[in-house]
């Protein structure tokens, strides 16, 4: 064989070569979803599911009904603190960041951001656990805003640096003051950018487990009061996975299911809406 | 002699009336056959520790707030470790573990003088297994083959030391992966415990402990997910609470305990260990290795432990109460779960102990003694 | 005066008072703004002090030795984060040398070859969908569907084939260093294919161009060409994979098998610094133990702050100073 054809032998190997990687990589996700569906629908349609309280270990039956709402008073609150906070910071960044104050900020939510998320969970215990005395959703909220904070200030800051400057020269130009031009102007154009941020970073508190494992600690009953223990969607998964009991561990996937569902169809969202604003 | 009667009886009312009122402020009516059991208030109470108690907590304050809706109990099962440092932190109000917290370790709360620490369940470990066409009672083990297989000298599951004690049974060709705990765990004290106990090499090698440093096998996060690693893993063995391996059918060892006797751990075993001694205490716990041709030799109580002040009096009186009900009424929970009902002393000692509880001085225990 | 919308004029006593209006309005904003800033820069520092306070007492008590000695036992109180770093950098070691030809191969296609969009999107999608899915969902498919194909199939298989090897000797239970790498190889392709992608994508096309016309195959421009233009970039999209592998908790706990040991084999149980904190965090009594786990908490973040920094550096530097893509 000439020279000629062997490169192109070569060319049409590793061009088979990467074709497989880009299956590899895309197959994983279709696997883990077929099968949590699989295993997850048969629980997450049993009655009671989304309605009953736990039931005591080998009693089969029950359901997450505390747990639902569990994740969604901790993730509420995280939002809260988080959302206005980190969306503040964006701002602070594009509009008043080009000095040192900004770098070291953008550094810190660097930082941030690679940190594994049990730190977080440490971080909550000894602030709010340690202190106050007692397990609580609040800590649990203080931990995930914390995580939360930087995808949702990166979020802003590149939403608002995409806002063409002329928008903002125009808007001073008119007479308007800084804060107008900003709140009035600026934002709502890159309004688009800052919800996916939001919506993205609370998908993705929503699925956290390390972090409330020492600060939410759990509940088998309905807890609403946030400054007590409280059960969440991915501690059930987590504690259901790791029982002899099939009908927990049925419900583990049930749950897992529910999770994947809430988390994929925020991201789903969260990106369609970018895209059909952006047109 | 009417009127003695009926003043006696009327007496009697009123008084029983104002000690079921003294101790609620929510009333629910007690079910008939238990007046004793007083009414507690309003509380939402966490506790968090032993994975031994679980399944009888699980069971038992359920149907606690099924009978007394105003209470809740959310227990968290995280270990025995994990109990006595979240009550020394008072993260919780109660910690659950199966040996009692050492004064040192107490030191934190106020060492031992005050916590109180009372049994409430007695149980019993089994060695739960995984092989195939091999079921309950099928397989014996000496304590010298349990040494061995967790010392690791014993390395698969026809080795000759095995089959010299189940001649009836054909043990395969097959690696023993062992499981043992991860986390610090009271049932891993009662079962080192014993492994101290019958077996001079394993007392020198590793000893006995909440968390000990095991020589071959994997890890896992409480009695629950030790069985759980057993039901998936082929070959696999460990020490269970006997109410998980039974919950979910999993095949046990036979034992042999000191008497020579192979016995298949049960709730009975558990009692007739107990009876061999005559009380017990926060410092003298021990029941391993009992005497007795039924005793089981893995047995162990487990222990709660609560502040003797507490601060909180509302709370403090719905802990007690619970705690009053789950050693005497409660304790048919357990019973059904396969562990053993506590002994009468021992249910006695355990409401001594309750009424030394109080709250700015006054006690909180609102019941006639006996139950 | 004015034609049209866009002028306003305002009488010179109106335009004085809004001057300090605009001024005073504005500083209350940049304020705000500013203040935001610091309080971010509080949290970072509460945080530090949340991790560092609480290890004092263990730091005082073993010094750098803590981070050679192997032993653990909180019966004895004596502590080394020897097993754990370990166990964190093995299973990430494996996770990259698994995770990385694959990603890279499939950034390549993406940015080279899929001109077409309705291979490149969907492909795209289903590997971006993966970096939602919660850990604790993969750490629960891992333990029921991975661990078993591990213990009944795949090792056995390579202990067969390989089991000259030490690395693939020793008893097999499904559960270990091999599996939790495997199942970070997972977590870590999607990140490690957007950056990836969007590294190459930045390479000039005149460049590749070139090398074509010059009558260079695809697979050659690309390994002489694409390829070490990109280095850098790939290397920085590579660290900071590595650094998402290295703090990954819940997912490594589920199936590493929690035992505190250095070992030959990828088939033995082992134990993450996330892991072990994740797990014995409620339990440990006293502060020279606890002391000890805030530690090795210290010591985990300290990696990955090192490895994150390092990976953003290079990224950054790749992309000529401009702001690195976002994940």
């Amino acid at each position: 064989m000439n020279r000629l054809a062997a490169r192109v032998m070569l060319d049409r190997l590793v061009s088979a070569l990467v074709i497989l990687c880009v299956m590899l990589a895309a197959i994983p996700v279709l696997i883990l979803l077929v099968f949590v569906v699989i295993k997850g629908l048969p629980g997450m349609l049993a009655p009671g599911f989304f309605t009953d309280l736990p039931h005591p270990i080998g009693v089969p039956g029950g359901g997450v009904f505390n747990a639902i709402i569990g994740t969604l008073v901790i993730v509420g609150i995280a939002s809260l603190v988080a959302v206005p906070l980190g969306t503040l910071v964006g701002i602070f960044l594009s509009e008043f960041g080009r000095n040192r104050v900004g770098d070291a900020v953008r550094f810190v939510s660097d930082v941030l951001t690679g940190l594994p998320s049990i730190a977080f969970g440490i971080f909550g215990y000894t602030v709010l656990v340690a202190t106050l005395g007692h397990f609580s959703a609040i800590s649990a909220s203080a931990a995930l805003a914390v995580l939360m904070l930087p995808v949702i200030l990166r979020a802003t800051e590149t939403a608002l640096v995409l806002v063409p400057n002329a928008l903002r020269e125009g808007g001073l130009a008119l007479g308007a003051p800084r804060w107008r031009v900003t709140m009035q102007i600026i934002v709502p154009a890159a309004l688009a950018g800052i919800v996916t941020g939001a919506l993205l970073a609370m998908a993705r508190a929503a699925g956290e487990t390390a972090p409330l494992l020492f600060t939410t600690l759990g509940n088998e009953y309905l807890q609403l009061n946030p400054g007590r223990p409280m059960g969440a969607l991915s501690l059930t998964v987590f504690k259901n996975a790791l029982v002899p009991y099939t009908s927990l561990q049925d419900q583990a996937w049930a749950a897992a299911l529910l999770l994947v569902i809430i988390v994929s169809v925020t991201n789903i969202l969260a990106r369609v809406y970018v895209r059909r604003v952006q047109r | 002699m009417k009127h003695v009667l009926f003043a006696a009886s009327l007496g009697s009312a009123v008084l029983l009336a104002a000690c079921g009122g003294a101790s609620s402020t929510n009333s629910a009516s007690p079910s008939p056959g238990s007046a004793n059991i007083p009414t507690p208030p309003a509380a939402s109470i966490t506790g968090a520790g032993s994975t031994f108690d679980y399944p009888f907590f699980s069971a038992a304050f359920y149907a606690y707030n099924q009978k007394f809706s105003q209470v809740t109990v959310n227990y968290q099962s995280i270990g025995s470790g994990g109990g006595i440092q979240q009550f020394v932190k008072k993260t919780v109000d109660f910690g659950a573990t199966d040996v009692p917290a050492k004064d040192s370790e107490l030191q934190p709360a106020g060492g031992s003088a005050a916590v109180v620490q009372l049994p409430v369940t007695l149980g019993t470990v089994g060695l739960a297994f995984n092989l195939q066409g091999i079921n309950t009672g099928q397989l014996k083990l000496t304590p010298k083959t349990i040494g061995g297989i967790f010392l690791g000298t014993i390395k698969k599951w026809n080795d000759s030391a095995l089959t010299a004690d189940n001649s009836g049974v054909s043990l395969p060709d097959m690696p023993i992966s062992i499981v043992h705990r991860s986390d610090g765990s009271g049932t891993t004290y009662i079962f080192t415990d014993y492994l101290s106990d019958v077996s001079s090499d394993w007392k020198d090698k590793v000893g006995k402990g909440k968390s000990v440093a095991f020589p071959v096998g994997l890890g896992a996060k409480g009695n629950e997910a030790v069985a759980s690693t057993i039901k998936q893993t082929p070959g696999a063995i460990g020490y269970v609470e006997l109410a998980y391996i039974l919950q979910t059918n999993m095949p046990q060892a036979s034992l042999q305990n000191r008497d020579g006797n192979f016995v298949i751990p049960s709730p009975e075993g558990a009692t007739a260990a107990a009876a061999q001694f005559l009380a017990t205490s926060p410092t003298s716990f021990s029941i391993v290795n009992a005497p007795g041709k039924n005793s089981a030799p893995i047995s162990g109580y487990s222990w709660a432990m609560l502040s003797k002040e507490q601060t909180d009096k509302t709370r403090g009186t719905a802990l007690v109460d619970l705690f009053d009900w789950l050693v005497s009424d409660g304790q048919q929970y357990a019973v059904n779960l396969h562990y053993a009902r506590l002994p009468a002393n021992v249910e006695r000692d355990a409401i001594a102990a309750l009424k030394t509880l109080t709250s700015a001085g006054s006690t909180l225990l609102n019941v006639p003694s006996g139950s | 005066m004015s034609q049209g919308t866009a002028e306003r004029v305002v009488p010179p006593p109106l335009a004085l008072r809004h001057r300090r209006q605009r001024v005073d309005g504005d500083r209350v904003f940049e304020g705000l703004a500013l203040g935001a800033g610091i309080v971010i820069l509080a949290i970072a520092g509460i945080f530090v002090l949340a991790l560092f306070l609480p290890a004092l007492p263990a730091i005082r008590q073993f010094g750098l030795g803590f981070l050679t000695s192997s032993e653990w036992n909180p019966v004895t109180l004596r502590f080394g984060a020897l097993p754990f770093i370990f166990g964190t950098l093995l299973t990430s070691a494996i996770a990259m040398v698994i995770a990385f030809p694959i990603g890279l191969g499939a950034a390549l296609f993406l940015a080279e070859e899929a001109r077409l969009r309705f291979i490149r999107v969907p492909l795209s999608f289903a590997i971006e969908l993966l970096a939602g899915i919660p850990s604790v969902v993969i750490g629960l498919w891992a333990l029921f569907i991975l661990v078993p194909l591990m213990r009944t199939t795949i090792e056995p298989f390579l202990a067969h084939t390989l089991g000259f090897l030490p690395i693939f000797q020793g008893p097999v239970s499904g559960s270990s260093f091999l599996t939790a790498g495997i199942v970070l190889a997972i977590m870590v392709l999607p990140i490690l294919v957007a950056l990836s992608r969007d590294v190459i994508r930045v390479v000039p096309r005149s460049l590749r161009e070139g090398s074509l016309a010059l009558g260079a195959t695809k697979t050659e421009t690309v390994w002489s060409v694409v390829l070490p233009y990109a280095r850098v970039g790939i290397t920085g999209a590579m660290l900071l994979s590595l650094g998402r592998a290295l703090g990954e908790t819940i997912a490594v706990t589920m199936v590493i098998g929690n035992r505190a040991e250095i070992s030959r084999s990828l088939f033995a149980p082992g134990y993450t610094l996330p892991s072990v904190l994740a797990n014995e965090f409620t339990e440990a009594v006293g502060k020279i133990y606890q002391g000890a786990l805030f530690e090795l908490g210290l010591v985990l973040v300290l990696i990955t702050i090192l490895v994150n920094v390092l990976a953003r550096v290079m990224v950054w530097r790749f992309q000529g100073g401009r702001e690195p893509t976002r994940v």
